[in-house]
C-alpha cells in the first residue's frame, strides 16, 4: 500500500516537473522578445545616461557620472518645459477626466425618449480611434489663423480671430484641447463600465428611502466610481506625459519654449542636436521615473480598494 | 398588514412632492438631451471637417469650412495623394507591421499566459509579476537606446525592426489579458485530458486554443489600433524614404506641402480608414475590449 502512494507519488511530481518544463519553454518566445526589446533598453537608457556616447559608434562610452543630469537644468528652456509638461498634464487630466464623467453620466441613463445611448457612445468613443499624429495635423490645421476652421467659425458669429498658436500660454490651452479631444473616449468608456457596474438595487434602495437624485449621486454614485476615476487620473496622466507627436504637430514647441514637453526635449537631444544623447537619456530616466512614481499610486490606490474591484 | 399600510401612508405624504420633482427633471432631462447633442455635434465638428474637406478644392475648404455641397465635390485630393504619398507602399508597410506583430503578440502570449495561469509556482509568479511591472515603461524613454540596439542587430530600418517591437511592447499587456482569461476557465476543462496522458502542447491546441477567441479578439483590436496608429517607432526606425508607414508618409507628406488643406484631409482619411470601417462594424468589440483592458489594468 505505501509503496503505491510512494509510486503514485513519484509518478505525479515527474508529471510536474515535465509540466513545469513544458511551461518554460511556453515563456521563452516571449521573454525573448521583451527582454531584447524593453529590458535590454532600459537598463542601456540608464547606462547612457551616465555615460558619454558617441553618435558614431555605440561602443565607444566614457563614464562621466552625473554630468548629464546636472547639466540638464542649464540647457535651454529648461523651466518653461517643466512649466509646460506640468500644465499640459495637469490640464489634460483634469479636463478630460471632469467632462468624460458628466458625459458618461448623461451617457447611461436609459428610457424612453432618449437617443440611442449605444450609437451616441460611439460617436464619443470615435476620436480615440484616430493616430496621435493625425490629431495633431487635424488640429493644426483647425487653429490655423487665417484660414482655419476655429477662425473662421468664430468670425462667423462676428468675434474677433484669436491667434491660437502663437500667443504664449493661450497655445498651451489650445493643445490641450486637441489632446483632451483624442483622449476623452477612452475615459468615458471607462466610466461607463464603472457605472455599469454599480448594483441596481442600491439606488432602488435609496429610491425607496426617498433619497433625492443629489443625494443618490453625492453617497452611491460618486463613492462607487472611486476605483474607475482613480483608474482614469492615473491613465490619463501617464498618456500625457507619455504624448509627444500631439502636442508636437500642433504647436512645434512654439511661441519661444512655453509648449515644448519634456518628451520632446528627448526626441531633440536624442536624435536631432549633435553629441547631446547623453542629455536625451539623463531627461529619458526622469520620465520613466516620473511615469513609474504615478504607477505605483495607481497599485496602491486600487490595492486598497480591491474589495469593489 | 400593519405594516404595509405604514410603508404606504409614507410614500402617499412624499408622493406629491416626488411628482412635482420629476415634473422638474422633465425640463432637465430635456435639456441634458440637448446638451448632449450639442457636445456630440461640436466634438464631430473635427471629423466631418476632415471627411468633407478630404472631397473638396482647396478654396471651398477655406472659404466654407463646413459647407458640403455636390457641385464642390471632387476626387482630385483622394487621387493626387494616391499618387505623391506613395499610398499603396505605406498602406503595405503598415499592413506589414500590424499583420506580423499581431501574429506574434497573440502566438506568444496566449502559450505564455497559458503556463501562468495553469502553473502555480513561485517563479511563474514572479515572472508575471515583472512582466506586468514593464507595461509601466513609456516607449519614448527608451527610444534612444533602441535605435541603437536595431543598428547592432542590423535591424535598422527594415520592417522586421518594426515587427519585432512592437510584437515586444504589446506582449505584456497581451499576456496579463491571456492570463486573466485563462484562470477564470475551470480547470476541469484539461484534467481529464492530463489524465489519458496528453501533453501540455495538445492541451493547448485542441482544448483552449478554441476557447480564447474573445480574449484573442479583444487582445487584436488594443494592439491592432495602437500598432496602426503608431508614429514615433516607424518615424525612427524606417527612416529610410522607401518604408515609411502610414503615418509617417502623411506626415511628411504634409509638412512638404503645408498649406495644401485638402490633399492633408485625404492623406489623414486614407490613413485612417481601415481602422474606422473597421470600428463601424465591430464597435461592441471595440468598446469592450477598452473597457476590459483598462479596468483590470
Amino acid at each position: 500500500m505505501e509503496q503505491l502512494t510512494e509510486v503514485k507519488r513519484k509518478r505525479r511530481s515527474k508529471f510536474e516537473s515535465k509540466r513545469t518544463w513544458t511551461g518554460i519553454l511556453f515563456l521563452i518566445p516571449c521573454t525573448i522578445l521583451v527582454v531584447m526589446f524593453i529590458v535590454v533598453p532600459v537598463i542601456n537608457v540608464v547606462r547612457y545616461s551616465f555615460n558619454e556616447v558617441s553618435l558614431a559608434d555605440a561602443s565607444d562610452v566614457t563614464f562621466v557620472g552625473l554630468d548629464n543630469y546636472k547639466a540638464v537644468p542649464q540647457t535651454e528652456g529648461f523651466t518653461e518645459m517643466i512649466i509646460a509638461t506640468i500644465v499640459f498634464a495637469l490640464g489634460v487630466t483634469i479636463v478630460v477626466v471632469g467632462l468624460a464623467f458628466i458625459v458618461a453620466l448623461a451617457l447611461d441613463k436609459r428610457g424612453r425618449g432618449r437617443i440611442n445611448r449605444g450609437f451616441m457612445r460611439s460617436l464619443w468613443f470615435f476620436p480615440a480611434l484616430l493616430s496621435a499624429a493625425i490629431v495633431g495635423i487635424l488640429w493644426r490645421i483647425m487653429y490655423h489663423y487665417t484660414n482655419g476652421v476655429i477662425n473662421k467659425s468664430i468670425q462667423a458669429l462676428g468675434g474677433e480671430r484669436v491667434n491660437w498658436l502663437e500667443t504664449p500660454w493661450l497655445t498651451n490651452g489650445a493643445v490641450i484641447i486637441a489632446a483632451v479631444w483624442l483622449l476623452m473616449g477612452m475615459a468615458i468608456v471607462i466610466f461607463l463600465a464603472g457605472l455599469q457596474s454599480i448594483p441596481t438595487s442600491l439606488y432602488e434602495a435609496a429610491r425607496i428611502d426617498g433619497a433625492s437624485k443629489r443625494q443618490i449621486r453625492r453617497n452611491i454614485t460618486i463613492p462607487m466610481m472611486a476605483p474607475a476615476i482613480t483608474i482614469n487620473v492615473l491613465t490619463i496622466s501617464i498618456a500625457a506625459f507619455k504624448m509627444y507627436e500631439l502636442p508636437w504637430f500642433i504647436s512645434l514647441g512654439l511661441p519661444g519654449y512655453t509648449t515644448r514637453l519634456l518628451t520632446q526635449r528627448i526626441y531633440f537631444y536624442g536624435f536631432e542636436a549633435t553629441n547631446l544623447m547623453g542629455i536625451g537619456a539623463a531627461l529619458s530616466v526622469v520620465l520613466i521615473i516620473v511615469i513609474t512614481l504615478i504607477s505605483l499610486i495607481q497599485l496602491f490606490v486600487l490595492r486598497k480598494r480591491e474589495d469593489i474591484f | 398588514m400593519q405594516k404595509g399600510k405604514v410603508k404606504k401612508i409614507d410614500t402617499n405624504t412624499g408622493g406629491s412632492k416626488r411628482k412635482a420633482n420629476r415634473d422638474g427633471s422633465l425640463i432637465g432631462k430635456i435639456l441634458g438631451e440637448i446638451g448632449l447633442l450639442l457636445g456630440t455635434i461640436v466634438v464631430w465638428i473635427p471629423i466631418y471637417y476632415f471627411i468633407i474637406g478630404a472631397f473638396k478644392e482647396r478654396t471651398d475648404i477655406v472659404k466654407f469650412p463646413l459647407v458640403m455641397t455636390f457641385e464642390t465635390m471632387s476626387f482630385n485630393n483622394i487621387i493626387e495623394t494616391i499618387e505623391k504619398m506613395d499610398f499603396f507602399n505605406a498602406l503595405k508597410n503598415t499592413g506589414a507591421i500590424t499583420l506580423g506583430a499581431l501574429l506574434l503578440v497573440v502566438a506568444f502570449g496566449s502559450i505564455a499566459g497559458f503556463a501562468l495561469a495553469r502553473i502555480k509556482r513561485r517563479g511563474f509568479k514572479v515572472y508575471y509579476g515583472a512582466l506586468i511591472a514593464l507595461m509601466v515603461v513609456p516607449f519614448i524613454g527608451v527610444l534612444i537606446s533602441l535605435i541603437r540596439l536595431t543598428v547592432t542587430l542590423n535591424l535598422y530600418n527594415t520592417l522586421w525592426a518594426g515587427i519585432l517591437i512592437q510584437a515586444a511592447w504589446n506582449l505584456p499587456f497581451a499576456v496579463f489579458l491571456y492570463t486573466g482569461f485563462i484562470r477564470a476557465l475551470p480547470k476541469e476543462l484539461e484534467e481529464a485530458a492530463y489524465v489519458d496522458g496528453c501533453s501540455m502542447f495538445r492541451v493547448y491546441f485542441n482544448i483552449f486554443l478554441p476557447l480564447l477567441a474573445p480574449v484573442t479578439a479583444t487582445c487584436l483590436i488594443r494592439s491592432g489600433i495602437s500598432i496602426w496608429n503608431d508614429y514615433l517607432l516607424s518615424l525612427t526606425v524606417l527612416n529610410d524614404s522607401y518604408t515609411p508607414t502610414l503615418m509617417v508618409a502623411v506626415q511628411s507628406f504634409f509638412g512638404d506641402r503645408n498649406s495644401e488643406y485638402g490633399l492633408a484631409f485625404a492623406g489623414i482619411l486614407l490613413a485612417s480608414l481601415p481602422i474606422m470601417i473597421m470600428f463601424i462594424f465591430l464597435q461592441k468589440y471595440f468598446i469592450k475590449g477598452i473597457a476590459a483592458g483598462a479596468v483590470k489594468g
